[in-house]
């Protein structure tokens, strides 16, 4: 019993310490867009879980060879222990109830940042992907252009398709991506939230040009996008 | 020369290339006649492969049992007197030469695999292209890809070949001359994978997604036709390993008093007779598309190519359980020997695997989660991918379970086992990110992936093999590994794995892609980068130590006698290396497989070498 | 034998292999039929031969109950009878190919390989002939003067597994043929 004890608090030790640290170090790049802030709660979750597994593990795995190494003249075997169905019941059944919960706060999340937002028209931008290059088409403006160009906290739905193989519209500030198939459209839906330069980046191997298959990405003002609309040629 | 002559390989090699070259011919003359350019790569080669192959099994005199039985002549089985090494050159149809072939092949591959990469490690190790072109980036990164799995699962083969008869109390595999087929075909599967750069190679990755694949160039073909090789020898192998377990076990040996490896073998062997039909069948689509023009992935023309990646997950998801189910046996096999107390939850453990097998089976839509799938299909998959992690996490917990209150012996393999356990953790753990779709929308196709895989793959694979080698290397040879040279094997192998590939978690998530040459210098992903390429060469240097061990234990290492390790299953009640024919008599299965603890607790009697059974002892 | 004490089934085993080995194959046809599926639906084009498909069907079915009438000679050591029914066999499986081969000639025009039912159709029947020409060849293995000796031994392994494999080539076509000629 005492070391069960001992062992507790030492996992409750390490745990507490590793969750602090996961929670506070930016482990992932800046937040700009309502989606990205859904996905980033998740990611939270995600870590805190897999800190306290992990320190339940590395903690037993550690004190037991520390604690029970055996003694320079001891040939002898341990005890006799085979099983314990009480505690394999556990180590079955609150993995078990973690995952589903995982999974069903996961699905909410899905559903959250697919839905189209209801209280805004959404700006659609229709996005071709070829060997290596990107197109975007704003059927609303009527233009065509090589960047993305949008306005900020505007709702946005991006009709994705591949010309040639497989694409994949990533911007990472953003979180999701999603793929451009030839032969078929694909959505993401995107609410972006700061205002700045951001890189969109194909996130499926295309060939050879696939590491740079970039395209630039600029989220501005209301008025802004407006004016830069008005200035492309139709 | 006559040697030379009568090795079965050399006269393979000698058929495999006349008849491809005769096979090259006759298309060419074909195609000529049809008034068809006569010089076209890809027929002409993949014909000339294919026979070439089937040469070189004919030269190897593989055929000849079946050939003899056809005409109805009952071929008598001697086995020549011949020096030992040679049997490794030729057709040989014992389980434990076949086992060694396919190890040493797998290390071999495994070597060329992790130079390709690291090659391209250092062109990545900062921004700007340094010293090799994109393409050659792409080539080396997707033959590093399929090559290392070419060779997990050669060395799959190889472990179970040599352990399950033997822990079963078989004389041999159930299908002796099926099983030598079964490796034979791989040598040309490996020559295909290396011809492949000097073809051109291919910018696929190795999961080979058409549309690209269908237009990659010529090294696309010799990968496609490799690994359709490979997934025969899967095939063929899971039947010969299944009947094995299924029909040759020694008396008194019940499902539930099998080691735990012999559980996971028959959990992988299964995977692998049902699943590897569909890769073989993706990959074979692809060859059709390529070189007959029919159009199952072409979107232009009615084809689909969300139906190449159900083919292929379908297959390569379970695949990855094959990798790792025998993995995950050997650290069940030396956790108990080691600590010197039972497995802890036998049954438990034992099921898991079959666990891990059915649930493996029904989750490969979550490679799919950003590839254009319906959202109803999304939730169900991250379901059931979740859910894996409950048996898997059964076996984690048991085996630190095992160690509690044990009489633990730090020795290398332990060690190694150690290390496994963790980094497998870690891979799982960090499995569970991906599984669930929104994050895995962030994090599919960056290193994060890539630092999961690797992960669970030397947690799987690589990390359980060293603890193999080291801890059955005394019964093969009748030789001990070096214990020194192991633990500083060990140590620099687990400090490079760490510094190699924890960064890539940091790195997916800040925005590196994966299969990517180079990036943007803004991204500030250099210095990690950086890290993860020295990891990458300290792990080659583990390696390196790893094969200057076993080349030099091999004739000068210290002596074993049989049962080195104080371990009760059956292949240590034998001498080391062991007889020919494994047991002379059947063995007598008494009890349970990890007594330890239990004074006078057997699990086998075991007639002595030489002997008859003593019915009485 | 050397080792007498060693009780192996070799029967046991080799039916065990067996069965693998066909369960393995089945999901070769599996994933090609639900390749099928996945890419065309019910869709099916007008132009398919049905009189042919049928007369396709009726051989191979015939064919194994001939196989069947073949193996149980065998087993009762009547070589004569035996023989005939498995030639007859062969007859009908050689036929049938045959028929496969009128039935590419028609559809490389209705619905050549560079189409989607094209690519699903020809891969398919390919497949499927495949089998059946390995069928024909393992059949007229077990014909040979070689394998006499060993049914007279009253060793009819040989004759058990061939005839399995043709059955199972002929289940094959069960799910196949509705597949291309039926569903719509
Ligand atoms: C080789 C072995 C291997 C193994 C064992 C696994 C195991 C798992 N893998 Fe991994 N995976 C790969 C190899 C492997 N994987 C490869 C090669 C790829 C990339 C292919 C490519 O694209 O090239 C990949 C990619 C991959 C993806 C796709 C990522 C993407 O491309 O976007 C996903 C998504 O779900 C995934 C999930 C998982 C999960 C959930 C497990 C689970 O089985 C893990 C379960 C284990 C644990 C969870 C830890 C132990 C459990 C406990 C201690 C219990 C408590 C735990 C909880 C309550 C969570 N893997
Ligand atoms: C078992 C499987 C396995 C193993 C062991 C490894 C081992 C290694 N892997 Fe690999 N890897 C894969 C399976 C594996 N990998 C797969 C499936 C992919 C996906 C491919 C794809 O995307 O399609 C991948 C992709 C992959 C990538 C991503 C590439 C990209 O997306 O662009 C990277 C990046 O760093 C990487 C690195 C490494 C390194 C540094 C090692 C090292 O551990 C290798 C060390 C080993 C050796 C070097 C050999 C032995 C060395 C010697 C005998 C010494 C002599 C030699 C010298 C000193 C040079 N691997
Ligand atoms: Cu486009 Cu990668
Ligand atoms: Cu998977």
């Amino acid at each position: 019993m005492k070391h069960v004890s001992i062992l507790a608090l030492l996992i409750a030790l390490v745990s507490t310490g590793l969750v602090v640290v996961f929670q506070n170090a930016h482990l992932t790049p800046t937040v700009a867009a309502t989606q990205a802030l859904a996905v980033d709660d998740l990611f939270k979750l995600e870590f805190s879980i897999a800190a306290v597994i992990l320190s339940i593990c590395l903690v037993t795995l550690v004190y037991s060879i520390i604690v029970f190494r055996r003694r320079a003249d001891d040939e002898g075997d341990g005890p006799p222990i085979h099983g314990h169905t009480f505690l394999e019941a556990i180590w079955t059944l609150i993995p078990l109830a973690i995952v589903v919960a995982l999974a069903i706060y996961g699905a909410l999340v899905l559903a959250d940042i697919t839905r189209a937002a209801s209280s805004q028209p959404e700006l659609e931008v229709k996005v071709s992907a070829s060997q290596w290059s990107w197109r975007f088409e704003y059927p609303q403006y009527g233009i065509a252009t090589s960047q993305l160009e949008l306005p900020v906290n505007g709702p946005v739905v991006f009709k994705l398709h591949g010309t040639d193989v497989i694409h994949s519209f990533w911007v990472p500030e953003w979180r999701i991506k999603m793929d451009a198939v030839p032969g078929m459209e694909t959505v993401l839906r995107i609410t972006p939230t700061k205002v700045g330069k951001y890189k969109l980046l194909c996130a499926e191997l295309c060939g050879l040009g696939h590491a740079f298959m970039e395209a630039p990405v600029a989220v501005v003002e209301e008025a802004d996008f407006l004016n830069w609309v008005k200035a492309q040629p139709k | 020369m006559t040697i030379l002559f009568s090795l079965g390989i050399v006269r393979g090699i000698i058929w495999g290339l006349a008849s491809g070259g005769v096979a090259a011919g006759i298309v060419m003359a074909i195609r000529s006649g049809l008034g068809l350019p006569m010089w076209s790569p890809g027929p002409v080669t993949g014909v000339a492969a294919l026979v070439g192959t089937l040469g070189f099994l004919t030269g190897l005199g593989a055929f000849n049992y079946w050939l003899e039985w056809a005409l109805g002549r009952q071929k008598e089985e001697h086995h020549a007197d011949q020096p030992r090494w040679r049997r490794y050159f030729g057709f040989d149809t014992n389980h434990k030469t076949i086992a060694i072939q396919y190890m040493v092949t797998s290390f071999l591959v495994i070597v060329v695999a992790g130079i390709y990469q690291l090659i391209d490690r250092l062109e990545v190790s900062a921004p700007g292209m340094q010293y090799i072109s994109p393409g050659t980036y792409n080539s080396l990164m997707s033959l590093h890809g399929i090559m290392m799995l070419g060779a997990v699962l050669l060395g799959v083969s190889g472990m179970i070949n040599y352990l399950v008869p033997l822990m079963i109390g078989a004389r041999d595999m159930a299908f002796p001359h099926l099983n030598a087929l079964s490796y034979w075909v791989t040598p040309p599967a490996v020559l295909l994978l290396l011809v492949s750069l000097p073809a051109g190679g291919f910018d696929t990755g190795w999961t080979a997604y058409p549309p690209l694949s269908a237009r990659a160039p010529l090294g696309m073909q010799f990968m496609l036709l490799a690994f359709y090789l490979v997934g025969w020898s899967s095939i063929l192998g899971s039947i010969n390993f299944l009947t094995t377990i299924f029909k040759m076990r020694a008396p008194g040996m019940g499902l539930f008093r099998m080691p735990i490896f012999v559980w996971t073998a028959l959990s992988t062997a299964i995977l692998q007779l049902i699943f590897t039909q569909f890769i073989a069948m993706a990959f074979l689509m692809v060859l059709l598309e390529r070189l007959l023009g029919l159009v199952f992935f072409a979107p232009d023309k009615g084809g689909n190519v969300i139906l190449f990646q159900h083919l292929f997950w379908f297959y390569s998801h379970p695949a990855v359980y094959i990798f790792v189910l025998p993995g995950l046996g050997v650290i069940s096999e030396v956790l108990p020997v080691f600590a010197r107390k039972p497995l802890f939850g036998y049954a438990a453990v034992a099921l898991s695997s079959l666990g891990i097998a059915g649930g493996g089976a029904v989750v490969w839509g979550h490679h799919m989660f950003a590839a254009g799938i319906e959202d109803v299909l999304r939730v169900p998959f991250m379901i059931t991918t979740l859910l894996v992690a409950v048996p898997t996490g059964v076996k984690i917990f048991s085996w630190l379970a095992t160690l509690w209150m044990g009489k633990i012996r730090l020795d290398t393999p332990l060690l190694f086992a150690l290390t496994a356990i963790v980094v497998f953790l870690v891979g799982g753990i960090t499995g569970v990110p991906n599984g669930i779709v929104p994050t895995d929308l962030h994090i599919h196709d960056t290193y994060w992936v890539v630092a999961h895989f690797h992960h669970t793959l030397f947690g799987g694979f690589v990390f359980p093999t060293m603890a193999a080698v080291y801890f059955w290397f005394p019964k093969l040879t009748g030789r001990f590994l070096n214990e020194r040279v192991g633990k500083l094997h060990w140590a620099v192998m687990t400090v490079g794995f760490f510094i190699t590939y924890l960064p890539m978690f940091w790195l997916g998530l800040n925005g590196m892609r994966r299969r990517i040459a180079d990036y943007d210098p803004t991204l500030g992903l250099g210095p990690m980068n950086m890290v993860a390429t020295i990891g990458g060469f300290l792990i080659a240097l583990a390696m390196l130590l790893f094969f200057i061990n076993l080349v030099v234990s091999l004739w000068r290492g210290a002596p074993a006698p049989a049962n080195p390790w104080r371990s009760q299953t059956l292949e240590w009640q034998l001498s080391s290396p062991p007889p020919d024919e494994n047991f002379s008599a059947p063995p007598r299965v008494v009890g349970p497989p990890y007594g330890y603890g239990t004074p006078g607790s057997i699990h086998a009697v075991v007639a002595p070498a030489g002997g008859t059974a003593n019915k009485g002892a | 034998m050397q080792h007498p004490t060693f009780i192996e089934n070799r029967l046991a085993i080799n039916r065990t292999g067996l069965w693998l080995f066909i369960f393995s194959d089945a999901f070769l046809f599996a994933a090609l039929l639900a390749s099928r599926y996945y890419l065309l639906g019910v869709l099916r084009p007008q132009e398919v031969n049905q009189p042919l498909g049928l007369a396709l069907s009726i051989i191979l079915l015939l064919s194994s109950l001939t196989a069947y009438r073949g193996e149980t000679a065998a087993i009762y050591g009547d070589i004569r009878r035996f023989r005939r029914n498995i030639l007859f066999t062969v007859g009908m499986g050689s036929l049938f190919l045959v028929g496969v081969g009128v039935e590419w000639a028609e559809a490389f025009h209705s619905f050549p390989p560079s189409t989607a039912y094209g690519t699903m159709f020809f891969t398919l029947t390919g497949f499927h002939g495949f089998h059946v020409l390995t069928g024909v060849l393992a059949l007229l293995v077990v014909l040979l003067p070689g394998q006499k000796k060993r049914l007279a031994a009253g060793n009819y392994w040989g004759v058990e597994a061939m005839v399995k494999y043709w059955h199972f080539v002929d289940v094959a076509w069960v799910f196949i043929y509705p597949t291309l000629y039926l569903v719509s």
